[in-house]
C-alpha cells in the first residue's frame, strides 16, 4: 500500500448521492415548484442535473488518491483545485468506519478519519473494500505498527467485553427519542411545500366526508393529531434504524460502536481521544427512569459538526454508574455538588417563564383564546423550578462535574486536563446579587462545547476558578529555559 | 485574577474603539432621516421626529464616547506561564481562564483602524474557542504572540 490507490468506481456514485442527500430539502421545494408548471423543459433540467452531478462525482473519483505512508495517511483530491491532505496518526481523534446502502451492495466501506478542527473533512474515503479500510486502520491507530496480521491478532484477544442493547430497550429508546421535534419540523416544511397540491387534489374534502363531524376545531385536531403520529412515526423508525444491531466493544485502549441498520456505523475512539462525558436525560425518558450517555471528541461526531458521539444510546438510570466503570473507569467520578442558593430560583423561573408569559399574554389578548393557554406559562414557571433543582457544580483535582438542565437534564464529566478554558462571569443584576456564573469549554468538533451553569454563589465561582488555575499551578513544571530567560512584559 | 501581575490594554485603544463605533453605528443616524421621508414632519410626526433624534444621538453619543474608556479601565489580561487570564466587561464581567497547555495556535491581526494607532490585537485560539486581546502596542503585541506560543511548545499534550 505504498502506491496511491484509487476508492473503488461506486464512490462516484456514492458521492453522488450524498451530494443530493445534503441538498435534499432545496430539490424536494424545487420538484413541488417545478411541478406544477408540467413542461418539457423541467425534465431536462432535472436530467441534465443529475447528469451533472454524476460527472462530478466520476471526475472527483477519478481524482481521488490515497495512500499510508509510515503513519501518514496521504490524500490527493479536488476536480479544479488541487488538494493535497495529510493526516498524520498522532492527530487522528476518531476512525468512523460507515456503509450506507450504496456500499453495502457491493460489499464496500466508508472511511471518515477525523482529527481534530474542521479541515479534516475533505479526508472521507468513499468507497473502498473492508480489507483496505482495515488495513488502513491498522496503520493509523495509534501504536498500530504497520504489521496487519498481528495488530489483529493482539486486537483480539485483547478485547475484553462487548455490551449488546436489548431489543426492548431499542424500542423504548426509538418511541422516546428527541428526534420527534426534528421530524416534526421537518414535516410542517414539507408540508408547507405541498399543502397546494393537496388541497387542488382535495384530499380533505374527502377525508372529512369519511368523518362524522365536521367542525373546525375537529378538524384541527384531527390535523394536529395526524402530524404529531406521522411525526412521531418518523422518529421511531429513524432511531430504530440508527440505533438498531448496536454494539459497544472495548478493547484495551480504544473502544468501538457499531450501529444502524440500513447505514452501518462503526466508530473507533480511543480511550485517550474522549474529551467529556454526559448523561442526558430526556424528558420523556425521565420519568421512566431511562436517559442516554454521549462522549465528545474532538473530531466532528455527528453530521451538525458537534462532535457528540453516542455511547450509549439508552439505559436505565440506576446501571449508567456500573456502565461507567466498566467502560470508562476514569470518567467513574461523582462529587459532591454546589448547587445555586435559594435567591437564585427567582431568576431561574424568571429566565424561563418571563417571555413565554408575555407571548401567551399578547396572544390571548389578540386571538381572545381558550384559557386553557395560561398552561404555558405555569408550565414554563414549572420549568425554570426544575432548571434550579437539576443545577449543580463539583471539582476536584481531576474532574469537573456539572450537572444542568435545559429541557433534557445532562450531567458532564470533564477531565480538568481536557478543559480549553473556563469563564466566569456576572452581569450586572447578578453582582448586585452577588450571582455569577461559569462554564466550561471542551474540544468537540468544530467549535467546541460548553456546559454551563447559571446564578451560583459568587464565592463559589471565584473559589472553582481558583482551584482550576491552582491545579494549572501544580500540574506543570515550568521549563528550566523560563528561569534563564524571563520574558517580562511592560505593563501600562 | 491577581491585580499585580495583570495588564491593562494600550489606552490608544480607546481611540480605535471611538472611530470604530462612531463608523460602524451612522446607520443609527439614518434612521431619523428614514422616519421622515416616510412619515414627514406634520403634527405628530414633527414631535416623535425629535423623539427619535434625541434618543439615537443619545445611544450614538453614548456608544462613541462614553462605552470606550469605560471598556478600556475594565480591561485587564495576564499571561504566565500556566494560564492565560482576561477579565472584560461592563454590564457582565467576564473573567476567562486559557490554559496555556490547550493553545493551538496564536495570531495577531491589525485591521486599518488598529494600524493607524499602531496597534495590533492578538488572538488566541485553543481546539474549542477563540479569544481576543484586543488592543496591545505593535511591539508588545508581538513579544505577546511570541510568549504565549513559546509557553504553548511546551506543552507535550495535543488537544
Amino acid at each position: 500500500m505504498y502506491d496511491f490507490q484509487r476508492q473503488h468506481p461506486i464512490a462516484a456514485i456514492s458521492r453522488a448521492f450524498t451530494m443530493i442527500r445534503g441538498n435534499l430539502i432545496t430539490i424536494i421545494v424545487f420538484l413541488f415548484i417545478g411541478a406544477q408548471s408540467e413542461s418539457f423543459s423541467f425534465l431536462l433540467m432535472i436530467g441534465g442535473g443529475f447528469l451533472l452531478l454524476m460527472i462530478s462525482g466520476v471526475l472527483d473519483w477519478w481524482r481521488f488518491l490515497f495512500k499510508v505512508e509510515e503513519g501518514e495517511m496521504h490524500i490527493k483530491r479536488g476536480i479544479f483545485v488541487r488538494k493535497n491532505i495529510y493526516l498524520t496518526k498522532d492527530r487522528v481523534q476518531v476512525i468512523d468506519i460507515s456503509s450506507g446502502v450504496i456500499q453495502r451492495l457491493f460489499g464496500l466501506v466508508k472511511i471518515d478519519i477525523q482529527t481534530a478542527g474542521s479541515t479534516s473533512r475533505a479526508a472521507i474515503i468513499e468507497a473502498v473494500p473492508l480489507e483496505t479500510a482495515k488495513e488502513i486502520k491498522q496503520k493509523l491507530s495509534r501504536n498500530g505498527n504497520g504489521q496487519a496480521e498481528d495488530e489483529q491478532a493482539k486486537t483480539d484477544s485483547n478485547r475484553v467485553n462487548v455490551y449488546g442493547l436489548p431489543n426492548k430497550d431499542l424500542l423504548i429508546a426509538a418511541s422516546t427519542s428527541g428526534r420527534f421535534g426534528i421530524a416534526l419540523s421537518v414535516l410542517g416544511t414539507l408540508f408547507s411545500q405541498i399543502e397546494p397540491v393537496i388541497r387542488e387534489s382535495n384530499l380533505f374534502e374527502y377525508l372529512f366526508s369519511l368523518l362524522p363531524s365536521q367542525t373546525d376545531t375537529f378538524m384541527i385536531i384531527t390535523i394536529i393529531v395526524m402530524f404529531v403520529s406521522v411525526a412521531w412515526l418518523i422518529s421511531f423508525f429513524s432511531t430504530l434504524f440508527m440505533y438498531g444491531d448496536f454494539s459497544l466493544e472495548i478493547n484495551d485502549d480504544e473502544m468501538i460502536i457499531s450501529r444502524g441498520i440500513l447505514e452501518k456505523k462503526r466508530i473507533t475512539v480511543p480511550y485517550k481521544r474522549i474529551q467529556a462525558l454526559f448523561v442526558t436525560e430526556g424528558i420523556i425518558r425521565q420519568p421512566l427512569g431511562y436517559c442516554s450517555v454521549h462522549i465528545h471528541s474532538a473530531g466532528y461526531g455527528d453530521e451538525q459538526g458537534s462532535g457528540a458521539i453516542v455511547l450509549f444510546p439508552l439505559i436505565k438510570r440506576d446501571k449508567v454508574e456500573s456502565l461507567i466503570e466498566k467502560v470508562v473507569p476514569h470518567y467513574d467520578v461523582s462529587l459532591p455538588g454546589i448547587t445555586p442558593p435559594k435567591r437564585a430560583l427567582r431568576r431561574y423561573i424568571f429566565r424561563s417563564a418571563a417571555i413565554l408569559t408575555v407571548v401567551t399574554a399578547v396572544l390571548y389578548w389578540i386571538f381572545s383564546l381558550t384559557n386553557w393557554i395560561w398552561l404555558i406559562p405555569i408550565l414554563s414557571v414549572w420549568w425554570g423550578w426544575l432548571k434550579y433543582k437539576d443545577a449543580a457544580i463539583g471539582w476536584d483535582d481531576a474532574n469537573v462535574v456539572i450537572s444542568n438542565r435545559k429541557l433534557a437534564k445532562n450531567i458532564a464529566i470533564v477531565k480538568r486536563d481536557r478543559i480549553q478554558d473556563v469563564s466566569v462571569s456576572a452581569s450586572w443584576i447578578q453582582r448586585f446579587r452577588n450571582l455569577c456564573s461559569t462554564d466550561v469549554h471542551v474540544a468537540s468538533g468544530d467549535h467546541g462545547s460548553s456546559f454551563s451553569i447559571d446564578d451560583i454563589e459568587e464565592s463559589d465561582g471565584e473559589r472553582y476558578l481558583n482551584a482550576i488555575n491552582s491545579k494549572l499551578l501544580v500540574e506543570r513544571q515550568l521549563p528550566t529555559m523560563k528561569a534563564s530567560e524571563p520574558v517580562i512584559l511592560p505593563g501600562w | 485574577m491577581d491585580k499585580s501581575s495583570s495588564k491593562k490594554l494600550a489606552p490608544a485603544i480607546i481611540g480605535v474603539w471611538r472611530w470604530g463605533s462612531a463608523i460602524g453605528y451612522l446607520f443609527l443616524l439614518g434612521l431619523p432621516v428614514i422616519y421622515y421621508s416616510i412619515f414627514g414632519m406634520q403634527n405628530i410626526h414633527f414631535w416623535l421626529l425629535i423623539a427619535i433624534s434625541l434618543v439615537v444621538m443619545a445611544l450614538w453619543i453614548t456608544a462613541v464616547f462614553i462605552v470606550p474608556p469605560i471598556s478600556w479601565t475594565r480591561w485587564r489580561y495576564s499571561i504566565n506561564e500556566n494560564e492565560i487570564d482576561l477579565l472584560r466587561g461592563i454590564i457582565v464581567r467576564k473573567e476567562t481562564l486559557i490554559p496555556l497547555s490547550r493553545v493551538q495556535h496564536v495570531d495577531t491581526r491589525q485591521g486599518p483602524l488598529l494600524r493607524w494607532f499602531n496597534l495590533s490585537s492578538v488572538t488566541i485560539s485553543t481546539a474549542a474557542t477563540t479569544h481576543e486581546i484586543p488592543g496591545l502596542d505593535d511591539v508588545i503585541a508581538d513579544k505577546v504572540r511570541k510568549e504565549i506560543s513559546m509557553y504553548a511548545r511546551l506543552a507535550e499534550e495535543d488537544v
